[in-house]
């Protein structure tokens, strides 16, 4: 029998939709259904993913999953404070846990007590930033997540990507919100204090794009421009070659699985799920050039296009003449070759919207709910030494 | 000098130009060529290991860590 230690972090709005592919795989995490694997798992909600404990359309989801005795479920009880949920959620649901909000040790202390225990021996716990501040408040949850792992003696990594890297802003001077630079310039600084070294980095290619790393005509070479002193700007390589390492990577929504005995051995794998439309936001195009970049790193890595994330397989997309914009099937087409990475696309989704995946993508397959433990959780029918596995979304 | 038609990349990451490689490289009929920008590292870490792939490559600076690159069938 195999043992697994699963954790899930979310932040962002749990829907319907979500919750039923999501509880087919908590529940397979937790040992429900599986023959030969058991295992603990510890959901965590803040932020908008609160509101799914009362919404009707996912609240059974979560009573259900509160049943098992593998999954315990957490929620933060000072963002449930501010979102008049407390009460309703306290009483309405047995089987949650709220923590913060004055009961005992802080939500975001729980979370990293759970990681430690999830990767034995750990000694770094990082968080993926791809929102930006004052738009969302998921920059206040990683100061609240990588201060909980200094207090715990570990050392914390931060990784801006996407509309992250706005974190960089030199100056940032909100009138009602909590300063985040300021938070990150902190929590930088007291990591020195505790002799732990702080690893913040800031991905180049967003950088620039957003205008925080401007070239230099005389050398040739680009520079920090209004940038905070405490978070470097490295290509995506650099960050990604971190990911080997036996740690966890929280996000804003996602999650990873740990089997009991691989501490430390072997590179952990990486599930990125594309959840949304392409090409009107960077979701897309960013979460498929971090999972190439990985996978040609030599990172096992499976990309799944799930919920509104199957677009990017309908029918043939043909970018205009003077449009400047990666056609995200010409992305997929060029790289299913990598040896090291693994398209899917999940039916369900594809039925629920109504459409087909496109012919031309034979090596991306069809996965159905009951599919999708087989690829997070691969130590179920590989050798017990089997790797963690992160997973991020996208 | 700057060459009108050749696109600049020297803001995409590694594996970006690659992928954008790999695009333009399938579309393009045999004799022809792509010319583009590059930096060093790009040239370095992309570029030559399509000359391993059965194409040509080469690359003339043409300022401080800029190249400009041709690739061909």
């Amino acid at each position: 029998m195999h043992v697994s230690s699963s954790t899930f972090f979310f932040c962002e709005p749990v829907t319907g939709e979500r919750m039923r592919w999501l509880s087919g795989v908590i529940s397979a995490a937790g040992g429900e259904g599986a023959s030969n694997e058991t295992g603990s798992v510890k959901i965590f909600l803040s932020g908008d993913a609160l509101f799914s404990l009362l919404d009707a359309r996912t609240r059974p989801g979560w009573v259900t999953l509160s049943r098992m005795p593998s999954v315990r479920i957490t929620a933060d009880g000072d963002v449930l404070l501010l979102q008049g949920l407390f009460d309703p959620v306290a009483s309405g649901i047995p089987g949650i846990r709220v923590t913060g909000a004055g009961n005992g040790r802080s939500f975001w202390g729980e979370l990293v007590f759970a990681l430690e225990m999830d990767w034995k021996g750990t000694k770094n716990a990082a968080f993926l930033l791809c929102n930006s501040p004052y738009m969302s408040r998921v920059p206040v949850y990683m100061l609240r997540f990588l201060a909980s792992v200094v207090e715990a003696g570990l050392h914390p990594e931060l990784y801006c990507y996407l509309d992250g890297v706005h974190v960089l802003h030199d100056g940032q001077r909100p009138s009602e919100f909590e300063n985040i630079g300021k938070g990150v310039s902190a929590l930088a600084g007291e990591t020195v204090r505790s002799c732990r070294d702080p690893w913040f980095a800031a991905c180049s290619r967003c950088a620039t794009a957003r205008g925080y790393y401007q070239m230099n005509p005389g050398t040739g070479f680009c520079e920090p421009a209004s940038c905070i002193q405490d978070i470097a700007i490295r290509p995506l390589k650099e960050i990604l070659a971190r990911f080997p390492g036996f740690y966890p990577v929280a996000s804003h929504m996602g999650g990873w699985t740990v089997p009991a005995g691989c501490e430390g051995g072997g590179v952990p794998g990486l599930s990125v799920f594309i959840t949304h439309p392409p090409y009107c936001s960077e979701w897309t195009f960013g979460g498929l050039s971090l999972a190439i970049a990985a996978a040609m790193d030599g990172i096992p890595t499976n990309v799944i296009f799930i919920e509104d994330g199957v677009y990017a397989l309908q029918e043939i997309h043909e970018v205009p003449g003077n449009e400047r914009i990666f056609n995200v099937q010409e992305m997929i087409a060029v790289t299913t070759d990598i040896e090291s990475l693994s398209y899917h696309v999940h039916s369900p989704s594809l039925e629920d919207r109504g459409i087909h995946r496109t012919g031309d993508f034979p090596l991306v397959g069809k996965v159905s709910d009951g599919d999708l433990p087989r690829i997070l959780f691969p130590s179920k029918d590989g050798p017990a030494s089997a790797t963690a596995m992160r997973m991020l979304f996208f | 000098m700057e060459t009108t038609n050749a696109k600049d990349f020297t803001e995409l990451t590694c594996t970006n130009l690659m992928i954008k490689l790999k695009i333009l490289l399938n579309k393009l009929p045999p004799g022809d060529a792509v010319a583009f920008y590059a930096t060093r590292e790009q040239v370095d870490n992309t570029c030559s290991p399509f000359s391993g792939q059965g194409y040509q490559v080469s690359w003339t600076a043409t300022a401080e860590n800029r190249y400009l690159v041709r690739i061909g069938k």
